[in-house]
C-alpha cells in the first residue's frame, strides 16, 4: 500500500503542471493580467508544492512505521511488564509477533482451528497482539493511500490558487530545484565520508587490541592465534603480538600488483599506441570495444581462469624447467590481473594519445621526422602525463582486486618476492576474517576494518596523484 | 613547361589534386625564383594551402588526398619519385604552419629537435651553435637567451611562431613554406613576422600562403592568384597590384569578392 500511494504521489503532482499551467495562460488571456514568469515555471511551482511536502510525509510515514506498530502492538495492557523488558527481548518478542501476524493475516484462521503447532508455542496474548498486528497493517496501509490521494491534491488546488500575476514563480523554482541539486551532491559526499568514518572507528577498536606499530612492522600474519585465550581472562598479549604483521600482506600486494603491472603496461601502452597511431579507423572502431570487454568480464571469471588454466600451465613449465612452482602462486593471479587492467591502460592511453593535437604530428612530421620518431619525441613526451595517470589508476585497481587472489594466489601469508611461491594480499585477508559467523568483539574481525583503512588510504593516494596528474596534462593544451 | 633554368628553386607543372572524387587543384604549373619571397592569395577554399602541402609531401599523410604533376626541386630533383625520402625532402623543404605549433618541450630542444633528427651536429657545442644561431636569425634569441630551459609553450604567440621558424631554419632547409603564419596573430607580432620574412630571403627561397593582401604586396616579389582550384594569374607583385591582367584578379584584390 505504500508503495502504491508513492505512485498516487508521482502521478498526481505530475499532472498538476498542467493545471498550474492552464490557469497561467488563462490569467494572462482571459484576464489581461501581466505575468511575472514565463507559463511553463506556473507549473514547475505547482509540482514542486505538491510533490516535496507529499514525499516527505510519505518518507516519514515508511521510516517511522515500524515505531507506530511497536506503539499499537505492545501495549501494556496485553503485556504487564513491557516496560521492564530488555531491548533484545523486545525485538524477539516483537519478531514472534510479526511471524505470527503472517500466518493470521494469511489464513485467516479461526485460532481454535488449523495450524496449531505455531500457534501452541505463542501465548494467548502474543496471538492477540498478531492479531492486532495485521489489522494494524491493513489499516496502516489504507489511510496511506488515502492520504497521499488527499494530501496532493489538496496541496494542488492551493498552490494553484495562489496563482497570480504578481506571483514570481521563477526565483522559488530555480531556488528548490537548486537545493534539490545542491543535496543530491552532498548525498554523495556523506556517504563517503560515512564509509571513511566508520572505518576509522573501527579501526580504532581494533587497536584497543594491538598496538600500531606491531600491526604496520610485525613480519608474520597469523591471525588465528588471536584465539589464544588466557586462563585467567581477556586475550594472550603475547599471541596478539605476533597475530598481526601487515608487512607479509604488503609485500603480497605489492607483488601481485607489479606482476599485473608488468603485463598490464607494455601491452596497454603498446595497444594504445597502434590504436591511436596506426590503426585504420575501422580497425579501431572494432578493436577498442573489444577490449574494453576485457574490464567488463566479472572478475570471479578471471578468478577461475587463473586458478584451473594458468596457475597449473605455469606449474607445468616450471617443472619443465626444473623451477620449484606451487599450485597456488603470486605469478597466475597476477598474470590474470595483468589482463582484466589491460583496458584501463590501452584505452585511457588511447585517449591522450588521440587528445595530442595533430599540429604537433605535421609539425615534427615537417621538420623531416619519421612516424616512429614523432611518436617517440613528440607524441608520448606530450601525453606522458595522462599515460601515467592511466597507469596509477591500473594500479589502483590491481591493489584493490580480491577476487583473482582469493582463487589463485593463496590464503597464507608469506613474506617474499618470488612470485614463484603464494602470497596474500590485503583485500583477501579482509575478505577471510569476515567469513563464517562473525562478532564484532575480536581483533580477528576487526582487523578488517584496519585493512581496510590501510587500503582505503593507499588508493586514495595513488587516486588523488593519477588525478593531479591527469589534470596537469589537461591545462597544458586547453 | 620545365625547363632545366637553376634560378628556380622549385618548379612545378601539370599540378592536379583531388580529395577522394573533388578537385581541388586543376592543372597548375608554377615556377619558384631562389632567393625571392612567392606569394599564394586567393579565397578560401582555393586550393592554395592544399597546393603548398604538396611542396613537402605533406598530403601525403591525408588518405584520401591524391596528388598528380611534376614537381622538380634544383631543376633536377622530382620529389614525387620514389627514390625519394620524404624525411630527406622535408629537411629541404621546412614548413611553418597557421597556428604556432611549439612541442611541448624546452625552448632549446624545440630547435634542436630537426637537427638532432637529422645528424647535423657534430658536437654538442656544434648543436648550441645551431640551436644559438637559429633563434637569432629567427630574431628570437634576445628574448629567450636566458629562459633556453623554459617550456616553450609558455612564450606569447608571437614568440612562438617565430620559435617554429627558428626550428624549420635550424634543419638549413633551402625552401621554406608558409602557410598564413600571421593569422594567429597580433598586429605587433605580424609585422615583426614580416620583417623576418624580408631578412630570411637574402638566404632561403619562401613561398607564403596569406590571406592578407597588404602582406602579399609588403612581403613578397612575386605573387600567384589561385580561384576554385585554379591559377589564375601570376605575376610581380607590384604588377598583380596595380594592373592584373585578369578581371577575376582586379574583383579579388579590390575587395569585390573572396
Amino acid at each position: 500500500m505504500l508503495y502504491l500511494s508513492l505512485v498516487f504521489v508521482f502521478i498526481l503532482s505530475y499532472s498538476f503542471y498542467f493545471y498550474g499551467k492552464k490557469r497561467a495562460l488563462s490569467l494572462k488571456f482571459k484576464k489581461n493580467e501581466n505575468l511575472s514568469s514565463l507559463p511553463d515555471y506556473y507549473g514547475y511551482y505547482v509540482v514542486l508544492l505538491v510533490f516535496f511536502p507529499a514525499i516527505i510525509i510519505w518518507f516519514f510515514l515508511l521510516i517511522f512505521k515500524s515505531n507506530f506498530q511497536e506503539m499499537f502492538v505492545m501495549s501494556p495492557v496485553l503485556f504487564p511488564d513491557v516496560a521492564t523488558w530488555s531491548s533484545g527481548k523486545f525485538g524477539l518478542i516483537m519478531n514472534k509477533i510479526s511471524n505470527l501476524s503472517m500466518i493470521v493475516n494469511l489464513s485467516e484462521i479461526d485460532l481454535t482451528v488449523g495450524d496449531k503447532s505455531i500457534l501452541k508455542m505463542a501465548s494467548e496474548s502474543e496471538i492477540i497482539a498478531a492479531k492486532n498486528l495485521a489489522n494494524f497493517d491493513k489499516i496502516y496501509g489504507w489511510s496511506n493511500l488515502t492520504l497521499f490521494i488527499i494530501l496532493p491534491v489538496l496541496l494542488g488546488f492551493l498552490a494553484t490558487k495562489s496563482i497570480s500575476g504578481k506571483l514570481n514563480a521563477q526565483p522559488i523554482v530555480e531556488k528548490i530545484i537548486s537545493y534539490v541539486i545542491k543535496g543530491s551532491s552532498y548525498i554523495a559526499i556523506f556517504i563517503t565520508f560515512g564509509i571513511f568514518f566508520s572505518l576509522v572507528f573501527e579501526a580504532i577498536n581494533f587497536f584497543r587490541y594491538v598496538n600500531f606499530m606491531d600491526f604496520f612492522f610485525n613480519t608474520a600474519w597469523n591471525p588465528n592465534r588471536a584465539f589464544v585465550i588466557n586462563a585467567s581472562e581477556g586475550f594472550d598479549q603475547e599471541a596478539l603480538k605476533e597475530a598481526f604483521g601487515f608487512v607479509p600482506l604488503l609485500t603480497g600486494t605489492l607483488l601481485i600488483a607489479s606482476v599485473a603491472m608488468l603485463v598490464a603496461v607494455p601491452l596497454g601502452l603498446l595497444t594504445a599506441i597502434y590504436l591511436a597511431e596506426y590503426a585504420s579507423s575501422k580497425v579501431r572502431d572494432i578493436a577498442k570495444p573489444i577490449i574494453e570487454i576485457l574490464a567488463g568480464i566479472p572478475t570471479v571469471v578471471y578468478g577461475f581462469f587463473a586458478a584451473l588454466s594458468l596457475a597449473p600451465f605455469i606449474k607445468d613449465v616450471g617443472e619443465g624447467v626444473g623451477l620449484p612452482v606451487s599450485a597456488e602462486s603470486a605469478l597466475a593471479a597476477g598474470l590474470a590481473m595483468g589482463v582484466m587492467i589491460i583496458p584501463f591502460v590501452s584505452s585511457l592511453s588511447d585517449d591522450v594519445i588521440k587528445a595530442v593535437p595533430q599540429s604537433l604530428r605535421e609539425g615534427s612530421y615537417a621538420i623531416g621526422a619519421t612516424k616512429s620518431e614523432t611518436i617517440k619525441k613528440v607524441i608520448l613526451p606530450a601525453a606522458l602525463a595522462g599515460i601515467m595517470g592511466s597507469f596509477l589508476l591500473a594500479i589502483s585497481r590491481a591493489i584493490g582486486e580480491t577476487m583473482i587472489v582469493v582463487m589463485a594466489a593463496s590464503l597464507r601469508a608469506n613474506l617474499t618476492f618470488n612470485p614463484l611461491e603464494p602470497a596474500t594480499t590485503i583485500t583477501t585477508q579482509i575478505v577471510t576474517s569476515l567469513i563464517g559467523d562473525v562478532e564484532f568483539d575480536n581483533p580477528k574481525t576487526l582487523v578488517a576494518f584496519a585493512l581496510g583503512l590501510t587500503l582505503f588510504v593507499m588508493t586514495l593516494i595513488l587516486n588523488i596523484a593519477a588525478i593531479t596528474i591527469v589534470k596537469k596534462y589537461r591545462e597544458k593544451y586547453e | 613547361m620545365v625547363d632545366q633554368n637553376s634560378n628556380y628553386a622549385l618548379q612545378t607543372s601539370e599540378v592536379y589534386v583531388h580529395y577522394g572524387k573533388k578537385m581541388a587543384i586543376n592543372n597548375v604549373a608554377l615556377n619558384f625564383p631562389k632567393n625571392e619571397v612567392t606569394s599564394l592569395i586567393g579565397p578560401s577554399g582555393c586550393g592554395k594551402s592544399t597546393f603548398l602541402r604538396c611542396l613537402n609531401r605533406m598530403n601525403d599523410v591525408i588518405d584520401i588526398c591524391n596528388v598528380k604533376g611534376k614537381f622538380l626541386l634544383n631543376g633536377n630533383v622530382d620529389i614525387y619519385s620514389p627514390d625519394i625520402q620524404v624525411e630527406t625532402l622535408r629537411e629541404k623543404v621546412g614548413m611553418v604552419f597557421q597556428k604556432p605549433n611549439p612541442f611541448p618541450k624546452t625552448i632549446y630542444d624545440n630547435v634542436a629537435y630537426g637537427p638532432k633528427i637529422h645528424g647535423i651536429a657534430s658536437s654538442q657545442n656544434e648543436l648550441d651553435e645551431i640551436v644559438k644561431d637559429s633563434l637569432h636569425r629567427a630574431g628570437l634569441y634576445e628574448e629567450v637567451k636566458d629562459r633556453m630551459d623554459d617550456i616553450a609553450t609558455g612564450l606569447s604567440g608571437g614568440q612562438q611562431q617565430r620559435l617554429c621558424i627558428a626550428r624549420a631554419i635550424a634543419i638549413r632547409p633551402e625552401i621554406i613554406l608558409m602557410d598564413e603564419p600571421c593569422s594567429a596573430l597580433d598586429p605587433i607580432a605580424t609585422a615583426k613576422i614580416e620583417d623576418l620574412i624580408n631578412e630570411l630571403k637574402e638566404n632561403y627561397t619562401i613561398i607564403i600562403v596569406t590571406h592578407s593582401m597588404s602582406q602579399a604586396s609588403r612581403v613578397s616579389s612575386k605573387t600567384a592568384f589561385f580561384h576554385l582550384g585554379n591559377l589564375v594569374e601570376y605575376g610581380e607583385t607590384g604588377k598583380i597590384f596595380t594592373k592584373p591582367d585578369k578581371e577575376q584578379t582586379n574583383d579579388y584584390i579590390t575587395g569585390r569578392f573572396g
